[in-house]
């Protein structure tokens, strides 16, 4: 399949629709990917105005999500798009849902900011908070990318990567409960870092969603909640 | 794998119409190139390609009306149910008893509803006017027409409507119990409410004939047909289940034609 | 607001002038075809309205005076030059003067019938009362007074006598009935021994072909002297019978009087009709006048073809127009489903259908002398040949005759019902024979069950247009079968009922034998009007049903393309 082919109808108009809603799809997904860094900056920072500036930005992100379900309806009703302009409209439409999702987990994290400040910094998991935000916000980064370029082994890549994310949070989640057990006076403190954590393991899981729509984008299966192994036959067919 | 049931893949069908290595040509041009196909018992098959592409030749080859245009060649084979429609021993006219076929335009006879369902029945020598009446109701309500005509069936057919003739037709060529019914573009002279009508009527008389049907409303081929056949210039480029074909062509010139990028 | 007047005005350039030339010409043609129908029909009825009888004095050129009777047929003016270099006196000074001519008729005594009259010394028209006018089967009408009736010798009844009139009537009535019996006899009894006698002629005549022994052919003459014999004296009898009558039909005389004095006597045996026009009322004459219409209608011709009717030119038309119809439609029609059907796309196939199309062009008189030459001497030559040897050397079918006029006409219309069966063969869309063939029919069964009804309106309309033109040729048909004066009606009660091989007469012939044959230009003239209006009221009414029988056919098969 080739980018440029869903600007070829015989009708331009088509071509603008189809055109419209991948660029802000590609809108939506900077807005939410800003969130996602910003959030985690922000409790690494301890920044605390940057939070409160994640949790109000978010309604841009619902809204977003809105008006492109409304556009990619309308394509529906009235174009009756077929084969790979059909997967488009459905792709977009459910990946405005994990961005709106992605967007709703980065406010938890700038909320969870705003309650250390109050609460006071945890003593442990910045590191790890940064480990894996930087993975996260890797992956948010690469199926958007996936997304606009269409490229397939970019899209595996992510969905390889939220492996390795899901094992650095279970590894971290067992230190911190470690931690917690040793000191139980900053088991609030912890638990804050930890809903932290879970949201950016939520995110790695959003953008392994987005990553398996550009999958069934570009060759037509439907990849959701095949393991691993049968998205890389998938992906490299072995006698290719 | 894919989603859709191995069983309901065109390999694993009942074949009813085998066409091999059929070429045709008008005068020297080719018009069908090597065409290879499979159309499967009691299902609907439809044609879909741009205007020229052969799908009506093709079509009109399988009860062999190519035959009254003189410059029409053929070479290659048309099996119906393993038997050669163009061996030299078969019976033009049997044939066509076996393969009915419905036009665009509605080309109900000038004379009488009752008469023009009749037409096949009478030609057969049905003479008893018991029979006749049967047969003529039954096919008039296998066509979703009989509620409509029963008072009239001695007016003339051409008091009816378009989709009402076009219906009539449909009873016509019932009526003579075909196995296989090619339908050429059978609503494209009909509006909406009289489309959906006939696509609903195609939709039950699968249950008992072999359909195929030529269209250029490609919604209506994906809302009618089980296969779709997708040919260009003479070439049959891709043939496969209509739900696949409509979600995730495996040509580029099929994918380009039916998102309406070819041009 | 938006303008919306016409941007081009000027009567030229809307387009009112072809519209109003069309309409121009539409009303020209309708008037000289109302003006010819008109005309013909003004003066052909007019001449059954029976005429008052006029009488009056006259002068002739050498100063003799003269009563006459008679009735005024037209006035003339003439220059008085013309009259005076014809030896008339003429007073100085006159211009002009008119001449009018009078029906005298009373041949038998004067020689004359028709005679132009100038004005000069004519007395006053006076209209008398019991003024005659005799209709004879002999010498024309006569004009005059009666005197008496007498039957053999003796004198029944007076003019003067309160029961003239109606004991005129009655003989009359009484001698037209004799002489339809006689008629009978004479046609019927006498007509059928006299057949039997030529068969017997035939019989023997056959077998001296077959060629007999001499000893059979003796014992074959006894036996048809025998026979003979038994004719004769049936023949002897029927017209003993007939004698008999004829001496009561000719006991009856009526006496007259002319206007110049002369007595005649009139046998009532050659009375057609007696009538005092100057008595009758409208009514009266308007009963006369239907009488006298249908006379002319159903009555055979008398006078060399100026009197009497035109029965067996109209019937002769039409039993020459029906065979010919039944001749031509099968030929024509199928010949069309061929050309368009059947035969292949070619060379040939152009060069059959322009030959088609030539032959409409070919006049007729040569389609006449192709009949004479072709159908009636080699083939009808050769059918007498084989099938009628004995009636040989007098030709039965190797002769003009009814079937060889129908044939040749035939010939001349094929190319009309061709043209049109083939139009309308076109004319039906291939998506009904399409139809038909993808139900299973053959090619012959779509044909004859769908095709061929749909062109029926078509061939009805070939039909038509064969039938006017038919009707209406003249010169081919005298070359091939029509007479002046057929001796018997084509179609009668003798076995095999329709003779093929008669002659018939013709309406169209018949006008130009009446109006350009005839001995008498001025008695015919009337009758040419008359004949003239029977015909084209008859081809009138052909077109009329044929056309009608097409529209309802036109219903019935209403075709999907109207």
């Amino acid at each position: 399949m080739d980018i440029t082919s869903h600007t070829h109808h015989i009708s331009q108009q088509y071509n603008i629709e189809l055109e419209a809603i991948r660029t802000h799809l590609s809108e939506m997904g900077g807005m939410a990917q800003r969130q996602v860094n910003d959030a985690i900056q922000a409790l690494i920072d301890a920044d605390i105005e940057r939070a409160e500036q994640v949790v109000r930005a978010d309604i841009g992100v619902n809204n977003m999500e809105v008006t492109i379900d409304e556009e990619c309806v309308r394509i529906l009703a009235r174009r009756q798009p077929a084969a790979s302009d059909l997967r488009l409209v459905i792709a977009v439409t459910k990946a405005i849902t994990d961005l709106e999702r992605i967007g709703d987990e980065a406010s938890k994290i700038a909320r969870q900011a705003i309650a250390m400040h109050k609460d006071g910094l945890a003593p442990r998991g910045y590191i790890e908070v940064r480990h894996i935000g930087g993975h996260v916000s890797r992956m948010l980064q690469d199926a958007l990318d996936s997304f606009a370029r269409l490229d397939l082994d970019m899209a595996l890549t992510v969905v390889q990567t939220d492996r390795v994310v899901d094992m650095e949070y279970s590894t971290a989640m067992r230190e911190l409960v470690t931690f917690m057990i040793e000191d139980p006076r900053s088991i609030t403190r912890v638990l804050n870092i930890m809903w932290s954590l879970r949201a950016l393991e939520r995110i790695g899981d959003h953008a392994r969603n987005l990553a398996q729509y550009v999958i069934y984008l570009v060759n037509g299966e439907d990849v959701r909640h095949a393991n691993l192994e049968a998205i890389e036959e998938n992906v490299h067919p072995r006698d290719e | 794998m894919t989603p859709v049931a191995a069983a309901d893949a065109l390999d694993a069908q009942p074949i009813k119409l085998e066409v091999k290595n059929l070429d045709l040509y008008y005068g020297n041009k080719r018009a069908l190139n090597s065409v290879n196909m499979k159309i499967p018992e009691k299902k609907v098959t439809a044609f879909i390609g741009p205007s020229g592409c052969g799908k009506s030749t093709l079509l009109r080859c399988f009860n062999r009306m190519n035959d009254l245009v003189d410059a029409c060649r053929i070479e290659g084979e048309i099996l119906l149910e393993h038997t050669n429609i163009y061996d030299p021993k078969v019976d033009v006219a049997e044939l066509r008893r076996q393969v009915g076929m419905v036009f665009q335009k509605p080309n109900p006879f000038p004379k009488s509803i009752y008469e023009n369902v009749a037409y096949g029945l009478r030609l057969q020598g049905v003479k008893s006017k018991r029979v006749l009446d049967e047969v003529v109701e039954e096919s008039l309500r296998g066509a979703a027409l009989w509620d409509e005509v029963k008072d009239r069936l001695h007016d003339n057919a051409f008091g009816l409507s378009g989709g009402q003739q076009q219906r009539l037709v449909i009873a016509r060529a019932i009526a003579i119990e075909p196995e296989v019914i090619l339908l050429d573009e059978p609503a494209s002279a009909l509006d909406p409410i009289s489309t959906l009508k006939v696509e609903e009527l195609i939709n039950e008389l699968k249950n008992k004939y072999t359909i195929v049907i030529v269209t250029h409303n490609m919604q209506q081929a994906a809302r009618v047909s089980d296969y779709t056949a997708f040919m260009y210039m003479g070439d049959l480029v891709e043939h496969d289940l209509t739900d696949t074909l409509f979600t995730n062509p495996s040509k580029k010139q099929t994918e380009d034609y039916i998102t309406g990028r070819y041009g | 607001m938006k303008n919306l007047t016409r941007r081009k005005t000027g009567w030229f350039a809307s387009g009112a002038p072809w519209i109003w030339l069309n309409a121009g010409a539409m009303a020209a043609s309708l008037v000289m075809v109302i003006g010819i129908v008109g005309l013909i029909a003004v003066r052909g009825f007019g001449h059954f309205w029976p005429a008052d009888i006029l009488e009056t004095t006259v002068v002739h050129r050498d100063g003799q005076q003269q009563k006459i009777m008679g009735e005024f047929v037209r006035e003339e003016i003439i220059a008085a030059s013309v009259a005076r270099d014809g030896g008339y006196q003429v007073e100085d000074g006159k211009e002009l003067l008119s001449r009018y001519l009078i029906k005298l008729g009373n041949r038998d005594v004067s020689g004359r019938d028709f005679v132009w009259f100038m004005e000069m010394g004519m007395g006053e028209w006076t209209y008398p009362s019991d003024a005659i006018v005799v209709e004879r089967r002999e010498w024309g009408n006569f004009y005059g007074f009666p005197l008496a009736i007498q039957e053999g010798d003796k004198t029944i009844v007076e003019v003067t006598g309160a029961s003239f009139w109606d004991e005129l009537d009655r003989r009359v009535t009484r001698a037209l009935e004799l002489h339809a019996q006689i008629h009978r006899i004479e046609k019927t009894d006498i007509g059928r021994i006299n057949r039997a006698m030529d068969e017997l002629r035939l019989e023997r005549r056959r077998l001296e072909l077959k060629g007999v022994t001499r000893e059979r052919l003796v014992i074959a003459d006894a036996e048809f002297a025998e026979r003979r014999a038994v004719l004769e004296q049936r023949y002897s009898q029927v017209k003993q019978d007939r004698d008999e009558i004829l001496l009561l039909a000719k006991r009856d005389k009526l006496h007259v009087r002319t206007a110049d004095g002369k007595n005649i006597t009139i046998p009532l045996d050659n009375i057609v009709r007696v009538t005092r026009p100057n008595t009758m009322g409208v009514f009266t004459k308007a009963g006369q006048y239907v009488e006298r219409f249908w006379e002319f209608m159903t009555d055979e011709p008398r006078e060399a073809n100026t009197e009497g009717g035109i029965f067996p030119a109209i019937f002769g038309t039409i039993t020459m127009v029906l065979v010919m119809s039944i001749i031509v439609s099968p030929f024509g029609v199928l010949a069309a489903i061929y050309l368009r059907e059947y035969a292949r796309d070619g060379t040939m196939l152009k060069i059959i259908r322009i030959s088609v199309y030539n032959l409409a062009g070919v006049p007729s008189i040569v389609y006449g002398v192709f009949g004479l030459g072709f159908f009636v001497y080699t083939l009808g030559g050769n059918i007498d040949q084989l099938f009628y040897p004995e009636s040989l050397p007098s030709p039965t079918f190797g002769t003009p005759g009814l079937f060889w006029a129908s044939l040749t006409l035939a010939l001349l219309t094929l190319p009309i019902v061709i043209v049109s069966t083939e139009e309308g063969l076109t004319r039906i869309p291939s998506s009904i024979r399409q139809g038909s063939l993808a139900l299973g029919a053959t090619k012959a069964e779509t044909l004859w069950k769908v095709v061929v009804p749909l062109a029926t309106p078509a061939m009805m309309t070939g039909l038509i247009l064969a039938i006017a033109r038919a009707a209406g040729e003249v010169a081919p048909l005298m070359l091939v079968g029509v007479v002046k004066l057929a001796p018997s009606l084509p179609i009668d009660g003798n076995f095999p009922y329709i003779h093929l091989d008669q002659k018939i007469m013709h309406l169209g012939f018949h006008i130009y034998d009446v109006g350009f044959q005839s001995p008498s230009v001025e008695a015919a003239r009337p009758l040419v009007y008359a004949t003239a209006l029977v015909l084209v009221l008859l081809i009138i009414v052909l077109n009329i049903t044929a056309i009608r029988i097409r529209n309802n056919l036109r219903e019935k098969y209403r075709s999907a393309s109207d």
